[in-house]
Formats: structure tokens, C-alpha cells, sequence
């Protein structure tokens, strides 16, 4: 191809890849961090709505998104079951603790298999329910990434290992689980739980179950949620997701623009002869900074592509590597591609329009 | 005859830090379509600011120059780049071609400017083919410059000034880089130029044989013109 913009690419083609790796590198931070966010969201979503109990029982601070304590007793449960419209309450202890390759978090949960599974209509494909202190059941997931099959071990609460005796579907909450007793037992919290999971009869309208547990003297003081409420509450009890998300789009667009930006301007300086050139041959201020503007576009659209190549890549790896979930949307990657090529055009144009007004005889007489 | 070029009392002034020193004197030149004129003088008389000025690189300090009826001086920066668009072609002692481009690349993008950044029209690939044969380019019109010998470069540059037709060609000493054998090569086309296509042709050169090649020599001294018409008729 004869083309004065194709050639100058191909004529400074480290330059070219700099730039081009400065818009990936743009595209790249959106694309995995709100892959990552999505991802991971739509993953505890997904984990929650599988549970079918309607009503979270807790103390208030007993149970957040990335903490929770085992400071509520199981004596509840009972008292809870008593209630009218209540078909049966299951204590729960969730322990979180920082995933064991150094990203993310991890949960366990303890449960009573047979009461839990029952509830949320969880069967295990393999294997048997949790008995002993040092056995687990994991979920297909877990077992699929982390090549794990019945009798395989798992180190929890700093390198113990426990034996893994089932695998149960669907997914539901901690991937992990052993029985109630065991995690008591490593938390030493005799008799306590986190939460205790309220599952009402049905045709039974579950606000009228909150109203009557709100009602019992013996329940006051304690926190009554609707799994409904927590599961749309995900994204939003991620203190300022949504905040960081725009910054980062912002500081991506930033990187996009100053690379190309320094590129063209690096490409002007050294041309600037060539522009001399252009404008004894006629060529409009429009037509210069349309040269020099096509080829940030060219740029930018070959660092969209390789960002998006590398996104995917990226996130395929991380999540084999280390179990994180990417899931990529539609608007982020248009986000991201307004900002590849948006940014790299933008941060173009001040060198374009220098060169556009450039004095001609000073330009041909520059070496 | 047409008269294709009038500069009247034309002068220039540089500002240097704060002295204004005068590069044009009033200059006064006519041309008429088809001619061949050299412009000599030694360094520094204000050969190539008057050729500046003629092809509108750079505005007067007071004068008048008109090229083609269209008034340059009374021009916008916008309009008198147009002017130059249309009308003028540029040879320069150094080349000045687009190293990223072939011969063919170069002719190319003159005729996409002359264009107005669309394609040259469907009879533009005849009359470049035309213009290399004519120069006999033909078997180089897919090298780049620096595949190129001086007088190639330098019959790439006059193809380049010429395949859009303009009303004149600037050429600023474009023998200058040249040896004896070139130059001579690239004169004579420059003069196959003029005879062929009635091509109006300026030319500066220090070189008294490529002046002797042009139909009017002017001779300049301090920025002015001292012997308007030479006369020389080859």
C-alpha cells in the first residue's frame, strides 16, 4: 500500500508498537478490572440465588461481604423454627479468610449437610457428607479449577489439611463446606453461628414470616434480611465500586492519550521536514492534521484489537492460574474502545495542529 | 501572450531580534506563459525569499504579486494555499521527497492533494505514466528515494511538480546537489518541459551554464533586481 500513513507506521515500527502498547494498555486496565468486578459479582449472585431459604437471621456486623463472625448461638434456630409460617431454620458459620495464592478472599462454610441440602435442594454427585472434624465437601466448580476429586486434601485455616469426602451441585454460597460442629470446633465457638438460614412454607409470604420474628421478644436485637434484598445488594456493598471504576476508565483514557500524544508529537519533531513538504505541495492545514490524525487512529484501533486480545488472554490465565472469575460486558468494552480510540485521537490532535501551523519555509529548512 | 505572473514593487523585511533587515527591495517581475526564466545573484540577495514569495510560503511586507489573475498578497493564509494547490509546483535543490514513499507514491500524493485529498480522477494514472515515461522513469517507479540516484530523485521531484499541471514551476537550484552529468539530464528535461507542454518555468541557479539553458536570465544583487531582462534566447 502507496500510503503516507500506512508507510510512516511501518517506517518507526518500535514507535509504532510503543504506542500501540500504550493504548492496550489503556484498554487492558478497563477491560480486566471491570471484567474482574463483573466476574466475581455475578459469581456470589449467582452462589447466593441458589439459595432457596428466604430470610437471613444474624446479629447486626455478623455477617458482611468480605468478614463475618460466628457471634450468633444456634439456640435461635429453634426458637425460630417455632414460628408460624417457618418450615425450618439451619445454622450457619461463614469464615472468610485471604485466598491461599494471595488474591481475592475464600469462604468456608460449616452446615449440617442433610438440614442445609434439603433446604436449598443440594445434592452431592460424589462421595458422602462431611462427618469428622478434618473432612470437606467442595462444590463441581471448585473440584473442576482446582483438579480436586473425592479423597483429594485441602489446606484451610493456615496449611490444616482436610480430607475432601463429597462434591455437591449446584453451587451454593461457600464453595467450601464442613459440618457445623468442625467449624465450631476450629473457631472455638461452641454453639455459635453466623447466620441462620429461615426457610418459610410455601405460599407463605415471607415478609409476614420478618414481621412475626420481629414481633418475638426472644428474637429482639437481631438483624432480619431477605435473601432478595442481599442479592441485589452485591455490587453495592462493595464500598465505592462504582467510584473506582469511573477513575480508573478516567486514568485509562489519560495513559491512551499521553502515549499517542508523545508518539505524534515524537513523529512531528522528527517529520517536520516532510510537513514543510505537504504544505509546498498545497496541502490544506485540514488535510496535515487528517494525516497525522489517521494515523493515531490507526494506532488506536491496533491497540483496541491487541487489548482486547490481551484481555482475554489475560483473564483466561488468571483464572486458571488463580481461580478469579473475568466476565466481560458489552458496555465496558465499548467503554474501553471509546477510550482506546477516543483517547489516542484526542492526545493526537495537539500535535496535528502544530504541524497544520507550522511556517513552511522553517520546516524545509529543518534538518 | 498571457501574462501568468506579475509581482509589483514587492518587498520583504525580516525582524531579527530587534533590527528589521530587508531582504526584497521592490521587486518588480512580470512573466508571460511560457517562459523559461533563471533567476541569478549571489548568496543572500534574496534569490529564494523572492521564490518563496512568488509560490506563497511566505507574504510580502508590501507589494503585489498575482499569479494566474488570482491576487496572492490580497490572499488569506487558507486561500493562498490553495492557489499554491492549483497553480504551483515546487523542485527544490534538496529533493524533498517523501522517503516513505516510491516514486510512483510521490507523484500519487501530489495528485491527492491537487485533489483536495480525493484521488487524482480516472485520467490521473494516464498522465503520471505520461510524465515518467517522459522522464524516463518508468522502470523506477516503484523504488524509494533512497533507492534513488540524485538526478532519479531529483526527475522524480520535477515529475512530481508537473503532473498536475500547474501554471508555474518554482525550481530553487535544482542542479545544486547534482554532478555535471545529472545536472545536465534534469536540465535538459526541465527545458523539454517547457518546450512540450509550454510549461512556465522559475528557476534560481548559481550555475551560469542551466541559466544559459533559459529563455530570460534576471540577475538580483542586495534585494533587487539589477538586470530585469538578460535577454538570452536559447
Amino acid at each position: 500500500m502507496d500510503s503516507l500513513v500506512a508507510n510512516n507506521i511501518r517506517q518507526r515500527p518500535l514507535r509504532a508498537l510503543v504506542s500501540i502498547a500504550g493504548v492496550a494498555l489503556g484498554v487492558c486496565l478497563v477491560m480486566l478490572f471491570t471484567g474482574l468486578s463483573r466476574g466475581m459479582s455475578n459469581d456470589l449472585q449467582r452462589r447466593s440465588s441458589s439459595v432457596l431459604a428466604e430470610i437471613y437471621f444474624t446479629r447486626p456486623g455478623g455477617m458482611e461481604l468480605t468478614t463475618s463472625t460466628a457471634n450468633l448461638s444456634v439456640k435461635y434456630a429453634e426458637e425460630l423454627s417455632k414460628i408460624e409460617g417457618v418450615q425450618s431454620a439451619v445454622p450457619v458459620i461463614r469464615y472468610i479468610f485471604q485466598g491461599g495464592r494471595g488474591f481475592g478472599f475464600e469462604q468456608v462454610q460449616g452446615v449440617d449437610w442433610e438440614p442445609y441440602a434439603a433446604m436449598n435442594d443440594l445434592k452431592l454427585v460424589a462421595g458422602r457428607a462431611p462427618a469428622a472434624a478434618d473432612e470437606i465437601i467442595i462444590d463441581e466448580a471448585k473440584a473442576r479449577n482446582g483438579n480436586l476429586s473425592v479423597g483429594s486434601t485441602l489446606a484451610l485455616f493456615g496449611g490444616k489439611p482436610y480430607r475432601i469426602t463429597g462434591i455437591y451441585s449446584p453451587e451454593a454460597e461457600a464453595r467450601v463446606k464442613m459440618s457445623l460442629a468442625a467449624m465450631q470446633d476450629a473457631l472455638e465457638a461452641p454453639g455459635k453461628c453466623s447466620y441462620i438460614l429461615v426457610k418459610t412454607k410455601d405460599g407463605v409470604d415471607p415478609l409476614a414470616v420478618v414481621r412475626r420474628i420481629e414481633a418475638q421478644p426472644s428474637t429482639q436485637g437481631n438483624k432480619i434480611q431477605l435473601t432478595r434484598d442481599i442479592i441485589t445488594n452485591i455490587e453495592k456493598t462493595i464500598p465505592y465500586l462504582g467510584v473506582f471504576l469511573r477513575a480508573l476508565v478516567g486514568l485509562s483514557a489519560v495513559v491512551s492519550g499521553l502515549v499517542v500524544m508523545l508518539a505524534m508529537y515524537t513523529t512531528i519533531t522528527e517529520r517536520t521536514r516532510e510537513i514543510g513538504m505537504l504544505k509546498a505541495l498545497g496541502a490544506s492545514r485540514g488535510y496535515i492534521v487528517s494525516v497525522i490524525e489517521r494515523e493515531a487512529f490507526v494506532i488506536s484501533l491496533l491497540g483496541l484489537v491487541a487489548g482486547f486480545v490481551v484481555s482475554f488472554v489475560a483473564g483466561f490465565l488468571i483464572n486458571r492460574a488463580y481461580g478469579l472469575l473475568f466476565e466481560y460486558g458489552w458496555r465496558w468494552a465499548l467503554v474501553a474502545a471509546l477510550i482506546g480510540v477516543g483517547g489516542g485521537v484526542l492526545g493526537a490532535l495537539y500535535p496535528a495542529v502544530r504541524a497544520a501551523n507550522l511556517d513552511p519555509v522553517n520546516a524545509l529548512a529543518h534538518e | 501572450m498571457k501574462t501568468i505572473l506579475q509581482a509589483e514593487n514587492v518587498e520583504k523585511v525580516y525582524r531579527v531580534g530587534s533590527m528589521d533587515v530587508a531582504a526584497l527591495r521592490g521587486v518588480s517581475l512580470d512573466l508571460e506563459e511560457g517562459e523559461f526564466l533563471a533567476i541569478m545573484g549571489p548568496s543572500g540577495c534574496g534569490k529564494s525569499t523572492l521564490l518563496h514569495l512568488l509560490g506563497g510560503l511566505l507574504t510580502p511586507s508590501s507589494g503585489r504579486i498575482v499569479i494566474d489573475g488570482e491576487d496572492l498578497t490580497a490572499a488569506s493564509d487558507a486561500k493562498r494555499t490553495d492557489i499554491r494547490r492549483r497553480k504551483i509546483g515546487f523542485v527544490f535543490q534538496r529533493f524533498n521527497l517523501f522517503p516513505t514513499l516510491t516514486a510512483e507514491g510521490n507523484l500519487r500524493l501530489a495528485e491527492r492533494i491537487h485533489a483536495g485529498g480525493a484521488n487524482g480522477g480516472e485520467d490521473s494514472g494516464e498522465r503520471r505514466r505520461e510524465v515518467l515515461s517522459l522522464l524516463k522513469l518508468e522502470d523506477k517507479m516503484h523504488h524509494k528515494p533512497l533507492e534513488l540516484s540524485g538526478g532519479e530523485q531529483q526527475r522524480v521531484a520535477l515529475a512530481r511538480a508537473i503532473v498536475n499541471r500547474p501554471a508555474i514551476i518554482l525550481a530553487d537550484e535544482p542542479t545544486g546537489n547534482l554532478d555535471s552529468e545529472n545536472s545536465a539530464i534534469v536540465l535538459n528535461m526541465f527545458q523539454e518541459m517547457n518546450y512540450r507542454f509550454n510549461q512556465t518555468i522559475i528557476m534560481i541557479t548559481h550555475n551560469p551554464e542551466a541559466a544559459a539553458m533559459c529563455r530570460r536570465i534576471v540577475q538580483m544583487r542586495d534585494g533587487q533586481i539589477v538586470a530585469p531582462n538578460t535577454g538570452l534566447q536559447v
